[in-house]
């Protein structure tokens, strides 16, 4: 690391090299921290979480029973040991709460005043953070599974939301929906009936093209209609950061990662990735590490492979139950994963050991508090970099 | 334990690569069309009377080779030059098979469309031999006839190996020492066969150890 920060000094490397490596190495050394917490309010499962991208200070999670809670996640306390509080909770006692399971949260990408859910209690809610309470409620006729907001739209601000009967290109459930964050008018989405279809918003004829496994010949019309993305349903789907790749993620065991633009399957064999969900799972990519890894909860335990490769790299044990949505914190390469233990847990990159020679607990706790302002400084570098880059 | 350790290894191969600290040795390619014909000679012929043609699982490559992605490109451009025929073995499952060929496919759609002049009753007629199986209302896949004995003698052969690796004690047998193991009348390959198949199906895990190779049980 030294070597690299000479270099940069010196003029010798690209500055986004340094951010590179040292990203890489933080997600490496995952792992769970007892020194860093998240409050526990839910009381039922957690089925996702949410962190704004604006800041990366807040975060929201939405549970089984319907609860939707806004934590902070900044430390400005001064001492290592921090849990991060709920500064916000839509609880069963509010009478705006949805009466079911809230299944999507997120933040409005472009400020944290407002956010939205959905549920299955088959709306979707539109909330202002300040006051939360809903500024608009959408009804739909069935199970809202999932919903995405644009990151990148500026022309239209469109929240795509399925739910089961009225697409009439999918012959099952809807499970899962993204927007690609390379274009603005492009969306996936991946059902139950195996199919994952690529649609753009401007055209109103159908989808652009449907995922074929086998990358069968695309111009018939009839290997249009049994083209299967996987072997069972299709419950986890991802863009990658430059949305270049889409992740799909099925019940068959497998995860398949597909050339965005031409719906190619790229063949990278990631093994046998245990999925036993009946809904969605979240699963969630890294950002500007090189290799770029993919984190896919796995049961109890959260497994990180190399995007790809294809390579297992290492398993994130910790959650005493099922694990059900992972969200990566693109800034201090931390990973918060929640499941039906009601837990949230925080994996932090581990921080170096002292060195054998600085003994004593007053210099333990000094190299603590330098750990802290590294991670501050880290924080600031990275920001400033994403300023000026891409 | 050992477990532990091998990822240890992988995450700091990994941070090297990336702080380029050592340069790693860069393997030799990858050759996935040795490994077939290796495999293809413990496919007993004489079991089904010279009738199949010799079968190797996709699965199995994966048990002698390290990255499956790289065997799986190579596969698919075997396939693509027309020198691998891959078949699915039963509905719905993600059982591969590969079989060597000298361009038959080409061949035989070649004899057999021009001469078409009836599809329904021709189709029927593929489907009841064996040679077309039904995909879809209106597409077929092609399929290999008598494959139905193999797949029964595959799954009982593998049911028999994974038996005998769950009644060791601890649930893990040496995998050399599995080789030599005398097998009953359940397995009809060889048993060479059925590990490889074992292992790439990720049935068992393998784990590196100072005596070789050690075959566990994966409870699921």
């Amino acid at each position: 690391m030294l070597g690299f920060l000479t270099a940069r000094q010196a003029g010798l490397d690209d500055p986004l090299r340094l951010r590179r490596a040292e990203s890489t190495r933080r997600v490496l050394n995952l792992e769970l921290n007892h020194d860093r917490d998240v409050d526990r309010i839910h009381s039922n499962g957690i089925n996702t979480i949410d962190i704004e991208v604006i800041e990366g200070r807040y975060m929201l999670s939405g549970g089984a029973d319907g609860v939707v809670v806004v934590y902070d996640l900044e430390n400005n306390s001064r001492k290592s040991q921090y849990t991060c509080k709920a500064v916000g909770t839509v609880g069963r006692s509010s009478r705006y709460a949805h009466r079911f399971s809230v299944e999507t949260v997120q933040w409005y990408p472009h400020d944290t005043g407002m956010f939205v859910s959905s549920s299955f209690d088959k709306t979707m809610k539109v909330w202002d953070t300040e006051t939360l309470k809903p500024a608009e409620v959408f009804q739909f006729e069935g199970n809202v599974y999932c919903h995405h907001m644009s990151p990148i739209a500026r022309k239209h601000s469109l929240i795509a939301g399925v739910c089961v009967t009225s697409s009439h290109s999918h012959r099952g459930e809807v499970l899962s929906v993204r927007w690609s964050p390379r274009y603005e008018h492009i969306l996936a989405t991946a059902s139950t009936d195996s199919r994952v279809l690529v649609w753009d918003v401007r055209r109103a004829s159908g989808s652009l093209f449907s995922l074929d496994q086998h990358n069968g010949d695309k111009s018939k019309a009839s290997s249009e209609a049994v083209n299967t993305a996987h072997n069972g349903r299709v419950n986890g789907l991802c863009f990658t950061v430059d949305g270049l790749y889409l992740l799909t993620m099925g019940t068959d065991d497998r995860m398949r990662l597909w050339n965005s633009a031409n719906g190619k399957n790229t063949l990278v064999n990631y093994g046998k990735v245990s999925n036993e969900s009946r809904k969605g799972l979240k699963i969630t990519v890294s950002r500007s590490c090189s290799p770029e890894f993919v984190f896919v909860p796995c049961g109890s335990s959260v497994a990180v492979y190399t995007l790809h490769t294809g390579e297992l790299v290492t398993m994130l044990r910790g959650h005493y139950n099922n694990v059900d949505c992972c969200q990566f914190h693109p800034d201090y390469q931390e990973l918060y994963s929640g499941g039906k233990d009601c837990n949230i847990l925080a994996w932090v990159p581990a921080v170096r050991p002292p060195d054998v020679e600085e003994e004593g607990t007053a210099a333990k706790v000094e190299i603590l508090a330098q750990q802290e302002q590294l991670k501050h400084v880290w924080g600031v570098v990275i920001r400033r970099r994403s300023l000026f880059s891409f | 334990m050992f477990s532990c350790l091998s990822v240890m290894n992988r995450k700091r191969a990994l941070i090297s690569d990336t702080f380029k600290v050592n340069k790693r040795r860069v393997a030799g390619p990858l050759d996935v069309k040795a490994t077939l014909q290796d495999l293809m000679t413990l496919f007993p012929r004489k079991l089904f009377n010279d009738a199949l043609p010799q079968i190797v699982l996709k699965h199995q490559l994966y048990s002698v080779h390290n990255d499956r992605t790289q065997v799986d490109r190579q596969l698919s451009d075997l396939r693509e030059q027309g020198e691998l025929l891959m078949f699915q073995l039963g509905f719905d499952r993600g059982l591969w098979v590969g079989v060597r060929t000298r361009g038959t496919v080409e061949k035989f759609l070649e004899k057999m469309l021009p001469s078409c002049n009836d599809m329904n009753s021709e189709i029927t007629q593929l489907v009841k031999s064996g040679v077309l199986t039904v995909r879809d209302a209106g597409s077929w896949w092609l399929s290999i006839p008598n494959s139905g004995r193999f797949t029964k003698y595959l799954i009982q052969g593998r049911k028999a190996v994974l038996g005998m690796v769950k009644k060791s004690k601890y649930n893990k047998v040496l995998k050399a020492e599995l080789e030599e193991r005398q097998t009953n009348s359940q397995v009809k390959f060889q048993i060479k066969y059925h590990i490889h198949d074992i292992i790439g199906a990720e049935l068992v895990e393998c784990i590196p150890t100072t005596s070789g190779t050690l075959l566990r049980c994966v409870d699921y």
